[in-house]
């Protein structure tokens, strides 16, 4: 059958264009994990708001200057200081009581405490504290150098000898822990891979929740979007007359207010909590049932300002097409045939612009991942959880002392994502057009 | 010209066209057709006054050149025109089958088209839905008219292609319009108004945007398939050739008006209009006798729709002008049996006496 011959052929062309195959799997991957996290919980708030280890860790194991390893060690041993000294203060006043008081069960609430999935070795409390005194005193060596970056910096002898005492202090402070089991470890490892952030929170995380959040706001954006558009613009191309005229006037309207300050307003305006509880209470809590919480704390008040004004490009450009169509022939034969204006709109003129409705999707997919990210960038966007935008704006400090690795993920996950649909969409062209062998 | 008795005869529906044919029953007949559109300048009437009838396989050809109302009375009969803009004047009748076509409502009408009346356009090229297979097409026709079943909507659809010729219907009936030819693509538009064997066919010029040999074919299918079928058609056409092939009679309109009707044979040797005779000098033909002469053509252009003249409306271009015609619009009058002209002073050979007032020795460069 030829209209099998032309999919296949359609077909062949995708698996030769290199650049579309390549990045239709991008796409791929970044849309299961979409999912992954949607359906699944691959990764959830918590796990990207959660603390995991040391601040301002780099990815992949890259070397820190001595300052920073000095600190990510005295993190590791603080974790454990703190509860022990609590739990030594205890142990101090039960005994001046004359209490009969066991250590294990001030160990047991010890060893409860995960400090990012780690857990302090099965010491009594006495050999805990001389572990823990033993790691203070080798990071304390530390002491005799005053600038260590500079000294290390300035000469390759002085550098080795901070470094062999880094590296035994930092040995010392993984004793205090008990050793992982390989798939706890490897899944450590992961979740540091791409270093911590300020608040020592995994950016690795927090940048696979964030396609979630980029995701589902480039796809229901675009789909409401373009739905919209193309009922109002299949209306007013079709009909005509006073439809028309309304809804020229309403997508004028809406395209002579700047976007931003639209989406700013909607976004705010969502920020109270006043309209939650009105439409809360006007529909007898359905919108807690439905969102489960509070409006803004979803990503409702971004697909809200997002579809209200997007869909204006599509609007205009179904319009004009419709309108061209309405004088088609086809069309005419159809009158002609004595069908109903519903069945030709629907089944006629319909089909005929559902690559426009493709194109603008695609169009707006992009428009409304990157909306998001300068939205949550300015802080009335994503709420919780974590977003590129949210990344890049807790980035901003980070980034003029030289740690660069939270906004590296950021901006390079969504130009990955971005790029590859741009490079597919622009692919999809060459392959679907007949007239291009 | 207002013999309805026969049109009050059959109310049949659709499918069920008889295969009878009786040359004195009219399908259709239009009887003083006047159509105009309200626009800034005023009402301006494009189609003033038309009548004429529409028997039972009858192929009849309505000719006139650009802008004449060819077009919007074949639209009238389809109602297609803007309800806005367009006012039927109140003693114009469109009767199919004696019912009143311009009385009918939206609904009603849409009954009407594609299944009693349907209409096949200029160009093929466009008329087919790009994003649909023309099997689809076809079968959408059935499912919106009759109640056929799905496998015999199947059935119906290749009987369909295969009644206008289309080689291999089952394999074609999968493809697209893209995949056709400029000819197959008309067969097919023709085999979909021909889907629910409706009355009358009017086609609008469908064979201007064909080829010569294709424009043939397609007209020896239609004849062919009025003949089986009973179909009546008005071929819309400027093409004197188109209609000297496959008329059985002839229409011709002037500037909103019907200015003559006779059979083929009787316009083509002895028209009555003057303009029906200029129109045909105007052919171009080879020959011998030819040779070296220049071209005739009709002087003058069309009077504009916002100024008719009150007389006659092709008295500033003819060559047998004489005062009345200015002074006085000429009735249709009948000029022999089956023959009409709209004419104070016909020029056809039993009137031989007359001359052209202002004799221009035509054809002598």
């Amino acid at each position: 059958m030829s209209g099998a011959a032309k999919q296949s052929r359609a077909w062949r062309k995708f698996l030769k264009h290199k650049p579309a195959l390549i990045s239709a799997v991008v796409i791929v991957i970044y849309v299961t994990v979409a999912l992954a996290v949607i359906f699944g919980n691959l990764v959830t708030i918590d796990d990207c708001e959660r603390r995991i280890g040391p601040k301002d860790i780099s990815g992949f194991g890259w070397k820190q200057d001595p300052e920073r390893q000095r600190q990510s060690i005295e993190w590791y041993i603080d974790q454990i200081e703190q509860p022990l000294a609590r739990a030594e203060k205890k142990a101090a006043r039960k005994s001046a009581n004359n209490e009969k008081q066991s250590d294990d069960k001030l160990l047991d609430e010890l060893r409860s405490i995960e400090f990012g999935r780690l857990v302090p070795q099965e010491f009594s409390l006495a050999q805990l504290r001389t572990e823990v005194d033993a790691a203070w005193q080798s990071v304390d060596q530390l002491n005799e150098y005053e600038d260590m970056n500079q000294e290390s910096a300035d000469d390759a002898e002085v550098g080795a000898q901070i470094q062999s005492v880094l590296d035994s202090a930092l040995l010392k402070a993984r004793s205090l822990y008990k050793p992982l089991e390989s798939s706890a470890a490897f899944k450590r490892s992961v979740n540091l891979s791409l270093g911590t952030d300020r608040q020592g929170r995994s950016i690795f995380l927090r940048s696979i929740y964030s396609i979630r959040v980029a995701i589902l706001v480039g796809v229901v954006t675009g789909v409401i979007a373009v739905t919209i558009g193309t009922v109002l613009g299949l209306m007013a191309g079709y009909f005509g007359g006073w439809i028309d005229g309304f809804v020229t006037w309403l997508y004028s309207t809406f395209a002579s207010i700047p976007n931003i300050v639209l989406l700013m307003l909607l976004a705010i305006m969502f920020r109270g909590g006043e309209i939650d509880d009105w439409i809360n209470s006007w529909t007898g809590n359905r919108l807690e049932w439905l969102i489960g919480g509070r409006m803004d704390e979803t990503l409702i008040p971004v697909f809200v300002a997002f579809s209200a004004t997007f869909w204006i490009g599509p609007c205009r450009v179904i319009r004009g097409e419709t309108m061209k169509l309405r004088e088609s022939e086809y069309v005419q034969a159809a009158q002609v045939m004595g069908y109903s204006r519903t069945r030709i709109l629907l089944r006629h003129v319909l089909p005929n612009i559902s690559h426009l409705m493709l194109i603008n999707f695609s169009l707006l997919f992009i428009g409304a991942i990157k909306s998001e990210v300068i939205l949550s960038f300015l802080g009335i966007g994503v709420q919780k959880g974590a977003s590129w935008g949210l990344m890049i704006n807790s980035a901003r400090d980070e980034v003029l002392v030289g740690f660069f690795w939270q906004i590296g993920a950021a901006t390079a996950l969504m130009f990955g994502l971005v790029l590859a649909f741009n490079i597919l969409s622009d692919a999809m062209q060459d392959i679907l057009d007949p007239k291009h062998v | 010209m207002t013999d309805i008795q026969a049109s009050k005869s059959s109310q049949d529906d659709c499918a069920s066209t008889s295969s009878i044919q009786s040359k004195s029953s009219s399908v259709l007949s239009v009887e003083n057709l006047t159509t105009s559109f309200r626009s800034d300048q005023g009402k301006v009437t494009a189609v003033s006054n038309v009548s004429f009838e529409l028997a039972k396989g009858e192929f009849v050809g309505l000719v006139g050149e650009s802008g004449c109302g060819k077009s919007v009375t074949s639209k009238s009969i389809m109602r297609l025109l803007p309800d806005k803009v367009t006012e039927y004047a109140a003693d114009g009748k469109i009767l199919l089958d004696g019912q009143d076509l311009l009385k009918f409502s939206e609904s009603q009408m849409r009954d009407i088209r594609g299944n009693r009346i349907a209409m096949i356009f200029q160009e093929p090229m466009t008329a087919l839905n790009p994003v649909f297979t023309i099997g689809w097409q076809l079968e959408e026709a059935l499912v919106y008219h009759t109640k056929l079943s799905k496998k015999d909507r199947r059935l119906r659809v290749i009987e369909l292609l295969k009644m206008v010729d289309i080689p291999s219907p089952e394999r074609r009936a999968d493809e697209y319009p893209h995949q056709l030819s400029g000819g197959m693509r008309q067969r097919v538009v023709i085999a979909m108004a021909l889907a629910c064997e409706p009355e009358i066919l009017i086609a609008d010029e469908p064979t201007t945007a064909l080829d010569v040999t294709i424009q043939a074919q397609i007209l020896r299918l239609m004849k062919d398939l009025k003949d089986r079928t009973g179909t009546a058609i008005l071929l819309i056409t400027h093409d004197l050739g188109v209609v000297a092939q496959t008329c059985d009679r002839v229409v011709v309109m002037y500037a909103g008006q019907v200015v003559e009707q006779a059979s083929v044979q009787k316009l083509f040797h002895d028209p009555a209009h003057p303009y029906t005779k200029a129109l045909l000098e105007s052919i171009p033909r080879s020959g011998r006798k030819q040779k070296g002469k220049r071209l005739a053509t009709i002087p003058g252009i069309v009077p504009a729709l916002f100024d008719m003249p009150s007389g006659c409306r092709f008295a500033d271009r003819c060559d047998f002008r004489q005062d009345r015609c200015v002074a006085e619009l000429p009735e249709i009058q009948t000029i022999e049996e089956q023959h009409l002209a709209r004419c104070h002073f016909p020029v056809h050979s039993t009137s031989k006496n007359r001359q052209p007032a202002h004799s221009i020795a035509e054809g002598e460069v």
